[in-house]
């Protein structure tokens, strides 16, 4: 568990299940008991990333169908904020505006 | 990489969850191999290795894909963000679309309107009149039908206090009742006629004294008062009328 304080790579490194295997196989080349206690802990690891995963947002979608859908969203608010702004440039008559 | 390209169209949950599949079935299978080879003292299997080779790449595969999938968590904050801003723009577009309709609904008011009064004024200027003329009228009027007779009038006197019948012919109501004003001028003799003065045989006989006006027939001595005088009325007491109608005293709107 070292490596805690530095977030970044923390948060890459954390994903890793490979430590935990190679615990397990050091444990079974030292005929130690704890050898369950590692496996417990590699299953409920496993079952922690399974519930982060369904936790995650934005990922129901590959990353370029997602790149495609912001494209669209900027694009969409870019064609209003040009509507809005080209009706308030109409404006020649003295109405007060409405904010 | 070819199994990565087939699968990029999937969503990064699903390969992020088919990947831990797989990390924790090649686990499983990595320590069973090696409890195994362990319990038959036997030297591991070749295959061993390969299980964990596979487990490496699988592993480094899903750390891959969970950078990919906390990028996508951020490109999902802005997402929202841009969402938000979609909406408020709808809203504003909306706001927009309703004054634009408020002020549409104005103006087409305003122009039927503005049409109405040109229709008028187009309507004025057809029937011009002159101001010097409705003046004219205006003293003929007062001077001639006031209330009260002049000061100065006495029996015989044309003028009258009221519109003679030939006046009451000519004018608006005489119009709607379709009353027949042709042939007249306004100015028969002393307007005795229109006081029932004349004796019968000297009256004159106008297209409208015929059985279709709505009195009917009359007696002869009615022959000229069209249904406009009370019942009662005739000759006898004309001439009280004319005697309490000199009464100068009683109003003041008399001009001449």
């Amino acid at each position: 568990m070292a490596g805690v304080q530095q977030k970044p790579e923390k948060d890459v490194h954390e994903y890793s299940l490979l430590p935990l295997v190679h615990d397990i196989i050091k444990c079974m080349e030292k005929d130690s008991q704890d050898v369950n206690q590692e496996l417990a802990k590699l299953k409920s690891k496993i079952q922690e990333a399974r519930e982060q995963i369904s936790n995650m947002p934005g990922i129901e979608s590959s990353p370029p169908v997602q790149q495609q859908q912001l494209a669209t969203l900027r694009e969409q608010v870019r064609t209003k904020n040009q509507l809005l702004q080209k009706y308030k440039s109409l404006c020649m008559f003295d109405v007060p505006k409405v904010s | 990489r070819l199994a990565m390209a087939t699968t990029a169209d999937k969503s990064t949950k699903e390969r992020l969850l088919s990947a831990l599949a797989d990390l924790e079935v090649l686990s499983r299978e990595l320590v069973e191999m090696l409890a195994l080879s362990r319990s038959q003292k036997l030297p591991p299997p070749g295959e061993d290795v390969q299980v964990l080779e596979l487990l490496v790449q699988r592993d480094a595969e899903f750390q891959e894909l969970m950078e990919v999938a906390q990028q996508q968590g951020k490109v999902h904050e802005e997402m929202q963000v841009l969402e938000k801003e979609v909406e408020k723009r709808d809203s504003d577009i909306q706001q927009l679309q309703k004054q634009l309709k408020e002020a549409e609904h104005i103006l087409a008011t305003a122009v039927y309107q503005a049409k109405e009064k040109l229709k008028s004024i187009d309507k004025a200027r057809k029937g011009n009149i002159s101001s010097e003329e409705i003046i004219k009228y205006a003293h003929r009027i007062s001077a001639s039908n006031a209330v009260c007779a002049p000061l100065n009038w006495v029996p015989g006197d044309p003028r009258r206090p009221y519109p003679t019948d030939l006046e009451m012919r000519s004018g608006l109501l005489g119009h709607m009742a379709n009353l027949p004003s042709n042939g007249m001028n306004g100015h028969l003799p002393g307007d005795a006629l229109a006081a029932g003065r004349l004796p019968d045989v000297l009256t004159p006989h106008y297209p409208w004294q015929s059985s279709d006006m709505s009195v009917g027939i009359l007696p002869p001595h009615h022959g000229n008062d069209f249904g406009l005088d009370p019942p009662g009325h005739n000759k006898e007491n004309e001439d009280d009328v004319e005697a309490m109608s000199t009464d100068s005293s009683s109003s003041s709107s008399d001009s001449d």
